[in-house]
C-alpha cells in the first residue's frame, strides 16, 4: 500500500476559512468602524480574549478581538512538523535575565488567534481548594479573593464547552469526575502507570485533557499523531480558535488579525478611550471603545500597561500599587527522561494523558510548602535532541548516538509551583521591537522554597521513572507556563485588579488572562484562565452599560450564565459524578 | 556550501568497536534499514508535504553569510552533528537553515541578557570568540586546526572551561553561546526526513493517524529496530556524555552564573 486509493490526501479546496478537516468560517464577518467606539475592545484573541470575545458579542455587545498574531486556517496554515510551527509561538522580540532566566518563546508564548491554547499540551487539571489560601494556610505566597467555590462552576461549565476529557473519578483536590471518556494510553502513559502503580502512588490515565476522545460536531476525535504542541490540524484539540471563536464571529463580532497595540490611550475623564494599534503593514490605527479588556497573557499584558503610562499613570496604567509585572511566575517543568531496553516510540499519543497529584498539597515533613504534579511528556526529535544538550552535556558522535535511540526513551514532567516573588517581574528594555515599542525584559530568580520543591520533585519522579523499568534515567531542567504580573486582590495597594479583573485604577479598564493569579497551583493554567474569562464575561454581562457610563465599582458577583455558551455544548457527554 | 564533498578518511568515520576498522559510509545510518518517511508524504496534507519536501531540494545560495564565515560555521557544525557516516550525497546541510534564520532575523523568542544579538554572535563575536580559543589551545585560528585539534577547541567551550578572549567572554556567556550552537545545529538536522529514517521517528500522520499506540510496537509502514554496534571515530573526542542530572535548575544545569553579567 504505497497511496491512498484515491491519491495523495488534498483538503477541500472550497474557499471557506478552515478549522480542522469539517470545520469551517463562511460568514461574513463585521467589521466596526474605528472613529465610534466599541463596547468592548479586547487586546488579544488567546486563551481569555476567545471566550471574552464570543461570551460578550452572544450577550449582544459590540466587540472587537485585536490579536497580534494571523487568524488562522489550519488546513493551509499548520503542519505535522517541529521546524515549521515557529509561526504559533510569540517570537517578537524580548529579553530575559535575573538569576533563573526564563525560557520564553515557544516555551510558554502563543500567537495568532487562539493563542497558547494553539499550542498548548492541553493538561486540563484544575486548582485545589488550597490554592486560593496559600498565604492563610503557609504563610508564603498570596490569597485569592476569590475561593475554589466561586470558580466551581465555571470549571464545569469551561470542562463541557471544550470538551476535557478525562476518568469518571479524579481523586484529588476536590474530588469530581469528568463528562466525556479518558484517552488510550501511549508508551509513556504506559511507563507511569507502571512506575507509580510499583510505588503505590495514585495515577490517574487519559486525561484530564481537553483532546476529544470521540467525534464531537464537526470535530473529529484524537488520531493519536503527537503534533499537540505544532497546533492540532485535525481540530481534536481544544483550541479557543476552534471552541469560540467560530461562535464569537456568528454572534457578530470583529476579529481584527494582525494588529499589535501599542498603548492604551486615556480620556480627560480619567477613562480609557481606545487602543493605539499597528496593523500587518506597521501602520497606526487608534480603536474607539467604551472598555477594554488587556487578555495579552503574563509577558505581553504587563507590557501594555506599562508602556501606556501618561500624566496622572506615570509608572503605567493601573500601577498605582506598582504591583505591574511583578509576581511574574513560571512552573518548575523538569523533565524526566528514562531509557528502557525496550522501545517505546514516545511519539504516538499525545504528549499530554496521565499524572499524578498524590504529591501537591504542603508537606510539612518535606521541608518546603505547596508540592508538585508528574505528567507525561513526550518531545518530538528536536526538542529531544536538546534535552539531551541539556541532561548529558551531549555533542558530535554522543549527540548522533543519543538521538539513535530516541524510540527507546520515555518522559515524565515535574509540573512545581513556584512561589509569587516581587522582584520576578517584566520591566520594559531600551530595546524596541519591529513596532518600535520598548520590548519587555523578564527576570526571574528562584528562592529557597522553590529549589527545595524542585530537588524533592525531581528526585521523586527520578524513583518512579525507575520504578517503571528504566534502565538510565536524566533530566532536563526547565521551566513551564508563565502566569502572574498583573494579579487580583482586594487590596488596592497590593494587586492590580479586583476579583472581578477590573483595575483598580481606572474603571473601565480590565485585565484578564493568566496574568491576574495570585498563585498558581501545581496545575496546568489553561483551564483556570479560560474559567476566569467566562466568570469575568457574566460579571461584565450582569452590568449591562454601567461599565461603560459609571466609575461605581458593584461587587455583586454575576450569576452562570450557561445560555452564553456556544451552542450544542450541553446534553452530551456522561452527567457528572459529584 | 556543500560539507564534505570528498568521502571522509577512515580516521574521520565511525569504528567496529570490536575490530577497529572505520565502518563504510551509508546512505542511511541508524537502526530502521528501509524504512523511508517520504515514502509516506501521500498520506500526509498538503501543506505540511510542501514543508518536508522543501528541505530535499538544493539549498538557496546563502545570503546572511559571507563565504568566508560559512566556511568556518560549516567546519563547527561539522563538529556539534558530523555525517562522515552517511556517503556524501545524504549528508544534511546545517548552515543553509540557520543563515535564512539570520537573514530574516528571526530568533526563538528571546535572548538571554548575558547574550549579545543572534547576528552579531554569528557575525563577529562568535566568529572571534572560536579563533581566540583555536589560538590560546594551539596557536592558529580554527580553519587551519587539524580535525582533532579543532575536536580540542569545541570541547573546551562545551566545557565551560574558557583559555582565552576574557574581553570576549564578558560580552557573551560561554554556555549560551555552546546552547545557541547546538541548538541551531538541531533545529536543521532534526528536521530533515533523513535523520528521521535515522532514528526510526515516524514523522507526520495527519491525517492518516497512528493505530499502534502501546508496546512501542510500529505501524504496518514502519520498520522494526535492527541495532549495530559502532564507536566514534579516532580523531573525535564527542562520543561521551557526561550526565548532569545533578543540577536542580536550569541555571545551573546550562552553567549560568548568577552576578557574572555584563555591564
Amino acid at each position: 500500500m504505497k497511496e491512498p486509493l484515491f491519491g495523495p490526501f488534498r483538503e477541500q479546496g472550497n474557499g471557506k476559512h478552515t478549522l480542522g478537516p469539517m470545520q469551517h468560517i463562511d460568514v461574513p464577518m463585521r467589521r466596526f468602524r474605528e472613529d465610534e467606539p466599541v463596547d468592548y475592545l479586547i487586546v488579544g484573541v488567546g486563551s481569555a480574549g476567545g471566550v471574552l470575545v464570543q461570551r460578550l458579542a452572544r450577550a449582544g455587545f459590540k466587540v472587537v478581538g485585536l490579536e497580534a498574531g494571523p487568524f488562522w486556517d489550519t488546513e493551509r496554515d499548520w503542519v505535522s512538523d517541529e521546524a515549521g510551527s515557529h509561526k504559533l509561538y510569540w517570537e517578537d522580540a524580548r529579553i530575559t535575565g535575573g538569576s533563573d532566566p526564563l525560557a520564553l518563546g515557544a516555551n510558554n508564548s502563543g500567537k495568532g488567534v487562539g493563542g497558547g491554547s494553539v499550542h498548548w499540551a492541553a493538561f486540563t487539571p484544575r486548582l485545589h481548594p488550597s490554592d486560593f489560601e496559600v498565604y492563610t494556610r503557609d504563610g508564603v505566597g498570596a490569597d485569592w479573593p476569590i475561593s475554589y467555590d466561586e470558580l466551581l462552576p465555571y470549571y464545569e461549565q469551561l470542562e463541557i464547552e471544550m470538551p476535557v476529557a478525562g476518568p469518571a473519578y479524579f481523586p484529588w483536590g476536590r474530588p469530581h469526575g469528568y463528562a466525556y471518556g479518558p484517552h488510550p494510553m501511549g508508551g509513556v502513559g504506559n511507563a507511569l502507570i507502571r512506575g507509580c502503580s510499583k510505588l503505590g502512588i495514585p495515577v490517574c490515565i487519559g486525561g484530564p485533557v481537553a483532546i476529544l476522545s470521540g467525534s464531537h460536531g464537526d470535530r473529529p476525535h484524537c488520531i493519536y499523531r503527537g503534533f499537540c504542541i505544532q497546533g492540532c490540524k485535525v481540530g481534536a484539540k481544544a483550541s479557543t480558535l476552534i471552541t469560540h471563536v467560530p461562535d464569537a464571529i456568528k454572534s457578530g463580532a470583529e476579529i481584527r488579525e494582525l494588529s499589535m497595540a501599542s498603548r492604551i490611550e486615556m480620556g480627560k475623564d480619567g477613562r480609557a478611550a481606545g487602543i493605539h494599534y499597528f496593523d500587518g503593514e506597521g501602520r497606526p490605527h487608534f480603536q474607539k471603545a467604551k472598555a477594554v479588556i488587556v487578555a495579552g497573557y503574563a509577558i505581553e499584558s504587563p507590557r501594555l500597561l506599562l508602556n501606556s503610562s501618561c500624566a496622572g499613570h506615570e509608572n503605567g496604567l493601573a500601577n498605582s500599587s506598582d504591583t505591574v509585572g511583578r509576581y511574574l511566575m513560571a512552573q518548575a517543568g523538569n523533565v524526566v527522561l528514562g531509557r528502557f531496553d525496550e522501545l517505546v516510540r514516545m511519539y504516538k499519543a499525545p504528549p499530554a494523558h496521565a499524572l499524578s497529584e498524590e504529591f501537591y498539597e504542603t508537606d510539612p515533613k518535606r521541608g518546603f510548602a505547596r508540592g508538585f504534579a508528574i505528567q507525561t511528556v513526550a518531545p518530538l526529535p528536536i526538542a529531544f535532541a536538546k534535552q539531551m544538550v541539556a541532561a548529558k552535556k551531549a555533542w558530535g558522535w554522543g549527540l548522533r548516538r543519543e538521538l539513535m535511540d530516541y524510540n527507546h526513551w520515555a518522559t515524565f514532567g515535574v509540573l512545581g509551583e513556584i512561589l509569587p516573588w516581587p522582584e520576578n517581574r517584566v520591566t520594559l528594555a531600551d530595546e524596541k521591537d519591529q513596532f518600535g515599542i520598548p520590548v519587555a525584559h523578564v527576570s526571574f530568580n528562584l528562592h529557597e522554597n522553590d529549589k527545595r520543591l524542585i530537588k524533592f520533585g525531581k528526585e521523586k519522579t527520578f524513583e518512579v521513572m525507575y520504578a517503571a523499568g528504566a534502565t538510565e534515567v536524566v533530566q532536563e531542567a526547565r521551566y513551564a507556563h508563565l502566569v502572574g504580573a498583573c494579579r487580583m486582590g482586594a487590596d488596592p495597594g497590593t494587586s492590580v485588579v479586583d476579583k472581578f479583573c477590573r483595575t483598580h485604577d481606572v474603571s473601565n479598564l480590565f485585565v484578564c488572562d493568566g496574568s491576574v493569579m495570585p498563585t498558581q497551583g501545581s496545575a496546568n493554567p489553561g483551564l483556570t484562565i479560560q474559567a476566569l474569562a467566562a466568570r469575568t464575561a457574566d460579571y461584565l454581562i450582569s452590568q449591562g452599560d454601567a461599565i461603560f457610563t459609571s466609575n461605581r465599582r458593584d461587587m455583586t458577583p454575576p450569576r452562570l450564565r450557561r445560555g452564553l455558551a456556544p451552542p450544542h455544548t450541553w446534553g452530551k457527554g456522561v452527567p457528572r459524578l459529584t | 556550501m556543500k560539507s564534505g564533498s570528498i568521502h571522509a578518511g577512515a580516521s574521520l568515520r565511525p569504528r567496529d568497536p570490536v575490530t577497529g576498522e572505520a565502518l563504510p559510509e551509508r546512505a542511511q545510518p541508524g537502526y530502521y534499514p528501509g524504512f523511508s518517511i517520504m515514502s509516506q508524504k501521500a498520506y500526509w496534507d498538503r501543506a505540511t508535504r510542501e514543508v518536508v519536501e522543501a528541505r530535499l531540494k538544493p539549498a538557496s545560495p546563502l545570503r546572511f553569510f559571507s563565504d568566508d564565515e560559512a566556511k568556518l560555521w560549516t567546519a563547527v557544525f561539522d563538529h556539534i552533528l558530523p555525517q562522515t557516516d552517511r556517503i556524501p550525497e545524504r549528508r544534511i546541510p546545517l548552515i543553509p537553515a540557520l543563515d535564512e534564520r539570520l537573514q530574516e532575523n528571526r530568533t526563538v523568542g528571546y535572548r538571554f541578557e548575558d547574550m549579545p544579538h543572534d547576528r552579531d554572535v554569528y557575525k563577529t563575536i562568535g566568529i572571534q570568540a572560536i579563533n581566540a580559543e583555536a589560538r590560546a589551545l594551539y596557536r592558529r585560528d580554527f580553519l587551519g586546526l587539524a580535525f582533532v585539534e579543532q575536536e580540542g577547541v569545541l570541547r573546551a567551550i562545551h566545557d565551560g572551561d574558557a583559555r582565552a578572549g576574557e574581553a570576549l567572554w564578558k560580552q557573551m556567556s560561554i554556555h549560551r553561546f555552546w546552547q545557541l550552537l547546538t541548538g541551531d545545529a538541531i533545529e536543521a538536522y532534526y528536521a530533515h526526513p533523513w535523520a528521521w529514517d535515522e532514528i526510526g521517528f515516524g514523522g507526520p500522520a495527519y491525517p492518516r493517524a497512528y493505530m499502534r499506540l502501546e508496546r512501542g510496537e510500529p505501524e504496518p509502514w514502519e520498520a522494526e529496530e535492527r541495532r549495530y554496534a559502532w564507536e566514534g571515530p579516532v580523531a573525535s573526542l564527542s562520543d561521551e556524555t557526561n550526565d548532569a542530572s545533578h543540577h536542580h535548575t536550569e541555571a545551573e544545569q546550562h552553567g549560568h552564573r548568577p552576578g557574572k553579567r555584563q555591564p
